[in-house]
């Protein structure tokens, strides 16, 4: 079977496109273990709640979905902010497996009430360019993809200056760096983990933004599965590696595009688990993962 | 009243109680299945509290769980072999793939494990419905005979006495390994790995062990679950099967032998009972909220809420003096 030039980019953007939510949904994770040292498990749950706000304001209001994101985004950074101050903080230095257990109980809490307010059905809504697209060439790039990936960039943008530019970015990074240096430096580190874990839903309500208007469907269970890949990702980049999270990411949504076309669908899932023990067998702390915490 | 006087009797209490629930019971298939089910979830239970005690907490249980449940369905239907016999099998099946992620895990820290484990489950699903759906029967699933089959006389009684000695079994099997050397080995890598490394605990052989004695009798307590049933989905592999014994071990107390057998009766009749009232996923809501105020407020379960209440006692009386 040849490949020629056209489909290899349409696999490569295919790959990009579902790269993003991943990365947006591993970007937070890895921002969160950074500065909290806790993994949350309830993180996919998050892209559903965002997935559905977005939902319920376009039911509402009508607007474009892509401008929603404006409004989802600050609506999951206070729902994050709220999450960590009244589940996480107080288990937070006792074991670890406490946190673990914590994010489980989330996980059903969040899951049920949601099914509880929006109902358990599929829902999905129709992007207002999905019938546009770009034609680069001989290949057809949906429109959507292409603003999906933009608006990806510029959040990781914005990220990335918020994280380097600013006295919260530099106060978030020395927390993450040595928590009690940072605290000697008069730091409000507690503050910090708020922040860290609003900002680590906020992107996850970013990627449920995207999700939605996709096109792709959604209940209030879609979030286990991102989660996952998202988790392969984080073993992938490492653990904290915001870096590790993107080029894990794009490294991932392109060999699972790969996968998706050679194999066909039906190993779209199933390549997180090699790509999991591939990476573990290799090096337990991932690829771009310090030996250690 | 004083609990510590009957402390020592409790075991034969909880004993005398099991027993008789099929007298209680007795017209109620509803209260007897109930109860075969949740001694099956305390095998469950205690085989993921066995690993947790070995340090290592697993979010994917429903892998082993399933994985023994289709091992004994499959052998039980193709080749017409005896449940009773089968749900041995596939509880060693579920040993020897539990073996091999085990193989992946051991070296992993609390964090990857667990993602690793979670991410297991929900991979070995979807190879369920589609690389192996040709042998699984896929979402539809297959069938799985009576472990103990209706021309049995008393059959639902004989299956709910087969399932309380599998317990007993198993029980009294854990409590000989946490008692011995190997309950000190899991304590030392526990608590400090590096400390069990130098007194010679080699921490990845006791990991191993752990790992695969969990996932075997994860996988006997699927097996027993789904011949019950009588048919297997690929359901079985879902996060709450793989959630359930981490809130019954929770909920009853992390670590200890009586945890989840405790944990298991406390939220069966909680769960039981929301259903009695109608609510259909309000009792998620609940249950997740009772494990997050588990964890935040009473972080070793209901088995130490009586010394909890002991103290609180003792102190108000020493400030009333």
């Amino acid at each position: 079977m040849a490949i020629d030039v056209g489909t290899l980019l349409q696999i490569l953007f295919w790959g990009l496109y579902a790269g993003c939510i991943y990365i947006l949904l591993a970007t937070g994770v890895n921002l969160i273990f950074g500065v909290m040292k806790t993994v949350n498990f309830a993180h996919g749950e998050l892209l559903m709640i965002g997935a559905y706000v977005t939902w319920t304001l376009f039911s509402l209001t009508g607007l474009n979905p892509y401008l929603l994101l404006v409004a989802t985004v600050p609506v999951l950074l206070l729902f994050g902010i709220a999450v960590q101050r009244l589940a996480f903080r107080p288990v937070l230095g006792s074991h670890k497996l406490n946190e673990i257990f914590l994010s489980i109980g989330l996980i059903y809490l969040f899951q049920n009430g949601a099914a509880m307010i929006w109902g358990s059905d599929y829902q999905s809504i129709q992007s207002p360019f999905a019938s546009m697209a770009v034609t680069i060439g001989s290949f057809r790039l949906p429109l959507d993809y292409v603003i999906i990936i933009a608006v990806t960039i510029g959040i990781l943008v914005g990220l990335q200056l918020l994280l380097r530019r600013t006295r919260l970015g530099l106060a978030l990074r020395a927390t993450s760096q040595n928590r009690k240096a940072a605290m000697l430096s008069g730091i409000n580190v507690e503050r910090m983990d708020m922040i860290a874990f609003g900002l680590g839903a906020a992107l996850a309500g970013a990627a449920g933004t995207l999700w939605v208007v996709s096109g792709q469907v959604f209940d209030p269970y879609m979030g286990s599965v991102p989660a996952v890949k998202a988790f392969a990702i984080v073993i992938l980049g490492g653990l904290g590696s915001i870096p590790g999270a993107i080029i894990g990411g794009l490294f991932y949504g392109v060999a699972e595009s790969a996968a998706t076309y050679t194999l066909g669908g039906a190993w779209k899932d199933a390549i997180s688990f090699i790509v999991l023990i591939v990476v573990l067998v290799i090096r337990p702390t991932g690829l771009f993962g310090e030996r250690g915490e | 009243m004083d609990l510590d006087r009957f402390r020592p009797y409790l075991t034969w209490i909880a004993l005398a109680v099991a027993l008789l629930v099929p007298a209680f019971a007795s017209g109620s298939l509803y209260l007897l299945t109930t109860a075969s089910i949740a001694l099956v979830f305390m095998i469950y239970s205690e085989a993921w509290n066995f690993l947790a005690a070995s340090g290592q907490g697993s979010l994917g249980h429903a892998a082993f769980f399933g994985l023994g449940a289709y091992a004994s369905a499959l052998t039980a239907s193709r080749f017409g072999l005896p449940p009773v016999l089968t749900v041995l099998f596939g509880g060693l099946f579920a040993a020897g793939i539990g073996l091999l992620i085990g193989l992946t895990c051991v070296r992993l820290k609390e964090w990857f494990l667990a993602m690793v484990t979670f991410g297991f489950a929900i991979i070995i699903q979807t190879l369920m419905v589609s690389q192996f759906a040709g042998i699984s029967g896929g979402w539809d699933g297959t069938a799985a005979p009576a472990l103990v089959p209706s021309s049995v006389p008393f059959a639902p009684y004989v299956q709910y006495y087969l399932i309380l000695a599998v317990l007993i079994g198993v029980l009294l099997a854990f409590r000989a390994l946490l008692r011995g050397r190997i309950g000190l080995a899991f304590a030392a890598i526990r608590e400090n790995e590096v400390e069990a490394r130098a007194s010679g605990i080699d921490p990845v052989r006791y990991r191993l062990f752990a790992f695969g004695l969990s996932a075997c009798v994860a996988g006997i307590a699927g097996a027993l679950e789904i011949h019950q049933f009588g048919y297997v989905t690929p359901e079985v592999f879902g996060t709450d099967i793989s959630f359930w014994p981490i809130i019954y071990s929770i909920s009853g107390g992390l670590g200890t032998l009586a945890g989840p057998l405790v944990g298991t009766v406390a939220v069966t009749v909680l769960w039981e009972g929301l259903r009695g009232i109608g609510l259909t996923y309000a009792r998620f809501v609940i249950v997740g909220l009772l494990l997050i105020l588990t964890v935040i407020f009473l972080p070793n379960g209901l088995v130490s809420l009586p010394g909890r209440i002991r103290a609180w006692r003792r102190r108000r009386e020493g400030e009333g003096d």
